[in-house]
């Protein structure tokens, strides 16, 4: 059979305000779909290009601070990633509020889809005198890190490249936040039963729904007690 | 103390947070934790919001909120 290359679906997921539109018509152009999520009326803005013989599909999630199921935005990024599974994630993070930006990174790393980060506004960085360290961020991240400036179309091939190689990188989705000894002896008690459900272990990430669980997250609880009880 | 009681120009640092809830999700959100310095700019008494600076950034909350916010003064 003839190779024909990838079907790469990206979800482009980022905090409100890092330029997740911008990188967005920088990746795809003129090349786009406007529909809303079902049931919503929450816009739901897809976009294509081929990059090295891969088709390339964007999808970009609403603007949220972190996954929860407090607000329908929230709820929306989060099930998208959970039920449609995309082959990546593409973070967008503003690299002027660095710290802010990593919650959510945080958050979509638990999911455990490969991510690939889009360190944008770097001249904003810049400008207020920060140095970021991009190799040692992406060596403790486990995800490729590409500084970005979007509005100046700054990183474009370089996000294409990061993105269509992201299932070379076996490193990526490996990073795990050490909640310390006290959650942890919890959340491994929580993995292990979750895990011992299959329904359960086959549709959703163990860890991160052991996470949940101790947040007391309502969708989390709805998405195990609908299991057990099925 | 909490954190509806620090006057402008003043500093503080986060105790504790007693808000439940999304509105206590959202703060953890913008990063309030325990530990964490937070200036205060603007705090006049019933006039909402109070705006703090917090990380490097903005952020303007409700005095309902600010009372939710364990702090020591600085
Ligand atoms: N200086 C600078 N500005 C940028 C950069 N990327 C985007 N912007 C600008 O930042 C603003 C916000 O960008 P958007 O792309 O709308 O951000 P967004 O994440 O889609 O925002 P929401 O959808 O509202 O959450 C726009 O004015 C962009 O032109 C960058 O790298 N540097
Ligand atoms: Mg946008």
């Amino acid at each position: 059979m003839r190779h024909k290359g990838n079907k790469i679906v990206v979800a482009v997921a980022g905090q409100p305000n890092s330029g997740k539109s911008t990188i967005f018509n920088m990746l795809t152009g003129a090349r786009q779909h406007v529909a809303n999520y079902p049931g919503v009326t929450v816009e739901k803005r897809t976009g294509k290009y081929s990059h090295n013989g891969n088709s390339v599909t964007l999808v970009d999630l609403p603007g949220t601070y972190s996954l929860t199921s407090y607000s329908q935005e929230e709820r929306i990024a989060r099930d998208f990633l959970l039920h449609e599974k995309p082959t990546c994630v593409l973070d967008i993070v503003d690299a002027s509020n660095l710290e802010r930006n990593l919650y959510l990174t945080f958050q979509l790393q638990e999911i455990g889809i490969p991510l690939v980060i889009a360190l944008n506004m770097m001249d904003v960085a810049q400008a207020r005198g920060h140095v970021i360290d991009t190799h040692k961020l992406s060596e403790l991240l486990g995800a490729p890190v590409v500084p970005t400036v979007g509005n100046k179309g700054k990183g474009k091939q370089e996000v294409k490249e990061a993105i269509v190689n992201t299932h070379k990188n076996t490193e990526n989705g490996s990073f795990r936040i050490d909640y310390g000894e006290k959650l942890e002896s919890i959340l491994g008690l929580l993995e292990k039963k979750l895990s011992e459900d299959l329904d359960i272990s086959a549709s959703y990430p163990v860890r991160w729904l052991s996470v949940k669980l101790m947040e007391n997250d309502s969708e989390a609880r709805r998405l195990v007690e609908k299991a057990v009880s099925a | 103390m909490t954190m509806d009681e620090i006057r402008p120009g003043r500093g503080c640092r986060i105790v504790r947070q007693n808000l439940g809830g999304a509105t206590g999700q959202r703060l953890m959100d913008m990063g309030f934790m325990p530990g964490t310095k937070v200036e205060v700019i603007r705090n006049a008494p019933l006039v909402d919001p109070v705006d703090l600076l917090i990380r490097g950034y903005h952020v303007s909350i409700r005095h309902a909120e600010a009372k939710g916010v364990e702090v020591e003064q600085l």
